[in-house]
């Protein structure tokens, strides 16, 4: 347990490299004053469509490759890798920019940490597939830097400093095929959100 | 009184071991029941863990007990297992005791009840059960939460070739529920109304990442699943050993066997006790762990290496002095001094242990293999020196120790590649010639072998050839590089004697001596055939000369190219005879062997020829054969043509087949297969020069084929063809013999009478009588009117002249027109010059009149007349004159000759008889009549001859023959 406490705090760090990182942040106030750790491009939104087009095309071969460790995950994808995760965070397509970009940074915030606790049992249940490790690593670095793209963006344009995060179940006390089946589930889920986020940006 | 007081002790008697007794007897406690009985499952290892407790034991003792369990899985009455569990029980202890159980426990509901009894020995047997506790139940399906279906146990790990027990539990009906084990459906049994099992039994090792086991049910889209984990059996360690190189620290090695690794299991970890220090180490790799020796001289050494991973643990026992287990490290120094072609010496040294000696083993290697091994003692510093060794070659020397003071391995060897130094060539070099004559002298081509690396004891650089003649004082020497080794020279008709050295950059080796003698001999020698085996030959001569100081046998390794391959070999004084073996030899190819004896004074004499192959094959190919002298009985068969030599095989002779319709083979030939009728007769002809074959008695106008193929003693040639020949029949021969001359005697029998007759028709009876010749003028002259004369010819006027074989060079010209004729008109052979004027030939000077002859004209002879109707004199020419048109001819004509008209319409009829000129006499045929044609003499008769009714060509016509005819228009005819 102390493993994984220290896992899940570490990841949340990363994501979110400010103090005071770890707990749920409620969104400043507007008049707030806003200040992030690193300076700030000046082209954020293009970059946060890259990063989210970069993260939509690369979504399917890292789904596939994850269904790739034996029967059933390749056979039954509908029924074991349904992107049915109950406490996800909702995305309002219609919002303006900033609500979008509220969206997006805790779907970003919950997707990052499934994706800390999916390579963490990769490793331990596959330490073999490199690929699969590879690119579970390549998605993790893409959405730490979305996510500090869209903090920017939320704090010098809104002047947003906290939001309000979730995160999805812990696998680390599950047994070893219900882990597969939540990362699966997990993957699955962020294939489509992701698609449906490159669509709204 | 006193008995009173008997019985009265007695009774006493009697009374105190009763009492006594029941003493005892109540001094055993009553069985203990146990109490506060609490059952639990700890999913991991699928276990019931039990705790209870005793109370109330007596005296406040601690008592051995037994306890009894009873298991009872889905119903308190299908006990599973009854087991006793002994132990040393305090007052209110808590007992705990666990359970494993094959199900997985999530499966069913478990019950559970105990019961004890004293084991002590202090409480006297018989001792009796307490009563059971109450049944525990257990059940887990309570805490699975909400979901349809579940497959356990979850993460099952179990070693490789053991039995596991999976089930599912679900909330729905089970017979829509499907499992599967990596993929392929399992079948199970159905355990309870919502639960099946599966058994799997001596599971194998898969993988380390495990093997998914799943369950779906087929309405509601849902999937449960386990990972089942086998891992292989932890094997015990193989081969642990423990040894030193320099007292001061141990090296402990063994085989671990296969790993145990899995993902969820790590490799099992290997721990060293060594139980007289009574230290422990736990290793880091997994096949090797280092000790220190300790600085208080411990001697003896006891180590226990344990290993072990979640299923299992293993371990083994090494008990050893230290000092039995010195392995020295790798000696140092190894050099090699003093290299010459023969000799060399080895240098070393070795880390020292103490005072210790110690044994070094010192090797030679050559080619992959030791040719030299020696043993020796040494302190610190080796030196030992290696002799009898090649020169120029490669060699490895190389050295390990042992511990001196006690053997226990050797050490890791050193070693050194070397080579030895070159030394002059210690053979002459193997020389042979090849001698062809020239007018005036001689063309010598010189061949050696290469020596061997054994005998040239270096790099050959160069042959030296040196020429001496043998007749006059001439020497001349040649420097040929090596590789080569062969050299032509052009010498003149002395004797030479030639020397052939090899040298290389220490020497020359000895020198190869050949003589060449000004005048070879010529002795005819037969060639004797030899049969090989394989690729080798069996070869053997009679010796001609005693004093022979050797004898080289020579032969072409492929002698159907031009370069040969010359080879030879070399035999001694008394060798007669010898095999010749060689991998080019070839099935089919003719060798030819000559063996030459060499004189004392290393002339070469051809002593014996020698053919042979070294497996006869069939021939390629059958003769050519040819039939000539055919005849109704025989014909000759022919292939001369045919070449013997050239054939994969010595040819033996021929096999004539000859198949034909009839059951017996002609004389001569014998059937070689009965059944079948188209393999026919044979003949076969033993001699291979013999290229010619009579058939005979053959039937008369009969078909046969044949098929001649050539025969070695491996078989006959290719299958081919059979050839078809039919005899003719008899009395075709007759008639061609007999009845053809007569024949041509009947023709010239008949041609001689056609002659023959033509002239007694002109003398005897001609077709047109000649007047002057005729006795019936004389008789009429004389009876009846002597005025009558013989019309004259002058007085008739031709219409046409008809030349008939008219010799080729010969000059004509048309009749009233002066044109000379082209010389292929000149060259017809028959021509009819026109005298009456036509389109064709208007220009015509003057008519000519020829008569129709009444011989085939019945009414004109009916008429009396005798058959001269002559032209009236009184016909003026200009009258003459008109002919020329058609219809002025055709008045003519239809006034002279209506009767004939009359009865031969031309419609009607497809021939019409024209009046042609007699044949010309002899005389005219060298020379036509250039005058006018009413100079000639037209009175003659013209034979008739019948010409078809068709379009006018124009004359002379190129169709014409000996009988050419003039054609006028159709309907219309003339003279």
């Amino acid at each position: 347990m102390k493993v994984l406490a220290a896992g899940i705090l570490s990841l949340l760090l990363v994501l979110h490299w400010k103090h005071g990182a770890g707990s749920p942040l409620p969104i400043t106030p507007d008049n707030a004053t806003c200040t992030t750790r690193h300076p700030c491009p000046s082209n954020l939104m293009t970059q946060i469509r890259n990063q989210l087009l970069q993260l939509n095309s690369s979504a399917s071969a890292l789904f596939i490759a994850y269904t790739a460790q034996g029967e059933p995950f390749p056979s039954n994808v509908d029924k074991l890798c349904g992107p049915n995760v109950t406490d996800f965070p909702t995305f309002h397509a219609d919002g303006t920019e900033k609500d979008k970009l509220v969206d997006l940074y805790r779907i970003i915030a919950y997707l990052g940490a499934s994706l800390g606790n999916i390579t963490r049992d990769q490793k331990a249940l596959n330490p073999k597939d490199q690929n699969l490790h590879s690119k579970l690593s390549s998605t993790a670095d893409t959405m730490r830097g979305l996510l500090s793209n869209v903090l920017c963006r939320l704090c010098n344009k809104y002047h947003v400093s906290h939001v309000d995060v979730s995160y999805g179940p812990d696998t680390s006390g599950k047994d070893v095929f219900q882990k597969k089946k939540l990362g699966c589930q997990l993957l699955g889920k962020y294939k489509q959100v992701i698609a449906e986020l490159v669509q709204a940006f | 009184m006193a008995l009173f007081a008997a019985l009265q002790t007695t009774f006493l008697l009697v009374l105190l071991p009763l009492g006594t007794y029941q003493r005892k007897v109540l001094s055993e406690p009553r069985p203990l029941t146990p109490e506060s009985l609490e059952v639990s499952i700890n999913s991991t290892c699928q276990c019931l863990h039990l705790q209870w407790s005793i109370h109330s034991l007596p005296h406040h003792q601690e008592l051995q007990m037994i306890f009894q369990i009873q298991i009872s899985r889905i119903t308190t009455s299908s006990v599973v297992w009854v087991g006793n569990y002994s132990t040393t029980v305090k007052e209110n202890q808590i007992l705990q005791w666990s359970w494993e159980s094959e199900l997985p426990l999530e499966c069913a509901t478990h019950f559970v009840r105990i019961r004890s009894v004293m084991d002590d020995a202090r409480f006297p047997k018989p001792r009796s059960w307490s009563k059971w506790s109450s049944w525990e139940e257990v059940d887990a399906q309570d805490s699975l939460g909400h979901n349809a279906l579940f497959v356990f146990p979850k993460d099952k790990l179990v070693e490789e070739g053991s039995s596991v027990t999976f089930c599912y539990v679900s909330r729905s009906n089970l017979n829509n529920v499907s499992c599967y084990l990596d993929g392929e459906q399992i079948h199970g049994e159905q355990l309870t109304p919502n639960v099946s099992t599966f058994h799997l039994s001596h599971v194998r090792y898969k993988r380390t990442t495990g093997t998914n086991i799943y369950c779906e049910m087929k309405q509601g889209r849902k999937l449960a699943g386990t990972v089942l984990y086998v891992s292989k059996v932890l094997e015990e360690p193989k081969n642990f050993s423990c040894e030193t190189q320099d007292l001061k620290t141990l090296k402990c090695t063994w085989d671990p066997g296969s790993d145990t690794a899995l993902t969820i299991q790590p490799s099992s970890n290997y721990t060293l006790f060594e139980s007289f220090s009574q230290k422990k180490k736990v290793c880091e790799d997994r096949n090797w762990c280092s000790w220190q020796v300790t600085q208080d001289s411990q001697e003896m050494y006891n180590f226990t290496l344990m290993t072990e991973n979640y299923l299992r643990k293993r371990s083994v026992n090494l008990v050893f002095k230290l000092t039995h287990r010195v392995r020295p490290m790798t000696p140092l120094n190894f050099i090699l001094e003093n290299i010459n072609s023969r000799n060399a010496t080895v240098t070393w040294k070795v880390r020292p242990i103490g005072n210790s000696t110690f044994q070094c083993q010192v090797e030679l290697h050559h080619d992959g293999q030791v040719i030299q091994q020696n043993n020796v003692f040494i302190k610190v510093n080796g030196k030992y020196l290696l002799s009898e060794m090649e020169p120029d070659t490669h060699y490895l020397a190389r050295v390990r120790c042992a511990y001196g003071n006690h053997f226990w391995k050797w050490s890791e060897w050193i070693d050194q590649k070397f080579t030895t130094l070159e030394a002059a060539p210690s053979v002459a070099p193997d020389v042979w010639r090849n001698v062809r004559s020239l007018p005036g002298g001689y063309d010598v081509t010189l061949f050696w072998k290469p020596l061997s690396k054994s005998h040239a004891n270096g790099e050959i650089l160069f042959y030296n050839i040196a020429v001496e003649s043998l007749d006059k004082s001439s020497k001349f020497n040649l420097s040929i590089p090596a590789p080569h080794n062969d050299t032509k020279l052009t010498l003149n008709k002395y004797s030479y004697q030639i020397h052939v050295t090899a040298n290389n950059s220490m020497g020359t080796s000895p020198a190869s001596v050949i003589v060449i003698p000004g005048e070879p001999g010529h002795k005819e020698i037969e060639e004797e055939r030899v049969k090989g085996t394989e690729n080798r030959f069996s070869l053997s001569w009679e010796p001609q000369s005693r004093d022979a100081i050797g004898y080289v046998v020579e032969w072409c390794d492929h002698p159907q190219d031009p370069l040969c391959g010359l080879q030879w070999q070399k035999l001694g004084p008394n060798t007669t005879s010898t095999v010749i073996s060689s991998d080019a030899f070839e099935q089919g190819v003719r060798y030819n062997f000559r063996i030459y004896e060499i004189s004392p004074g290393w002339i070469a004499s051809l002593l014996e020829k020698k053919t042979g192959y070294s497996q006869e094959l069939p021939p390629s190919d059958n003769p050519q054969v040819t039939t000539s002298s055919l005849t109704s009985h025989s014909f000759t068969l022919n292939w001369k043509d045919y070449s013997t030599e050239s054939q994969p095989g010595f040819i033996r002779g021929y096999n004539v087949y000859l198949k034909s319709k009839m059951e017996q083979c002609t004389s001569g030939f014998e059937r070689i297969t009965p059944s079948d009728d188209s393999a026919g007769c044979r003949h076969k002809i033993d001699n291979p020069e013999q290229k010619t074959f009579h058939v005979e008695n053959l039937e008369p106008a009969s078909s046969y084929e044949f098929f001649v193929t050539a025969y070695t003693s491996a078989g006959d040639g290719p299958n081919g063809t059979f050839t078809k020949v039919t005899t003719p029949d008899e009395y075709t021969r007759m008639l061609t013999h007999i009845v053809v001359p007569v024949i041509l005697c009947i023709l010239l029998i008949t041609v001689l009478f056609y002659f023959q007759i033509q002239w007694m028709k002109e003398k005897c009876y001609p077709d047109i009588p000649d007047p002057y010749k005729s006795s019936v003028l004389s008789l009429i002259k004389s009876k009846e009117n002597t005025h009558l004369t013989i019309m004259n010819l002058k007085d008739c006027i031709p219409d046409a002249i008809e030349v008939v074989n008219k010799p080729e060079g010969s000059r004509t010209q048309p009749l009233g027109t002066g044109k000379p004729l082209t010389e292929t008109e000149l060259t017809k052979p028959a021509t009819y010059l026109y005298l009456l004027p036509t389109q064709e030939n208007p220009s015509g000077s003057g008519p000519c009149i020829c008569f129709e002859n009444f011989t085939y004209n019945q009414a004109a002879s009916d008429l009396g007349s005798s058959g001269h109707v002559p032209v009236p004199p009184s016909t003026p020419p200009s009258q003459l004159g008109l002919l020329y048109s058609p219809e002025n001819l055709l008045k003519a004509l239809e006034k002279y000759y209506t009767n004939s008209l009359g009865e031969i319409p031309a419609g009607e009829t497809h021939l019409n008889y024209v009046s042609q000129l007699a044949s010309p006499m002899p005389g005219d045929k060298d020379s036509l009549p250039t005058d006018p044609p009413v100079q000639a003499q037209c009175s003659e008769y013209k034979m008739q001859m019948a010409v078809p009714l068709g379009p006018a060509s124009s004359p002379p016509s190129e169709d014409t023959s000996l009988s050419s005819t003039a054609i006028l228009d159709q309907g219309e005819h003339y003279c």
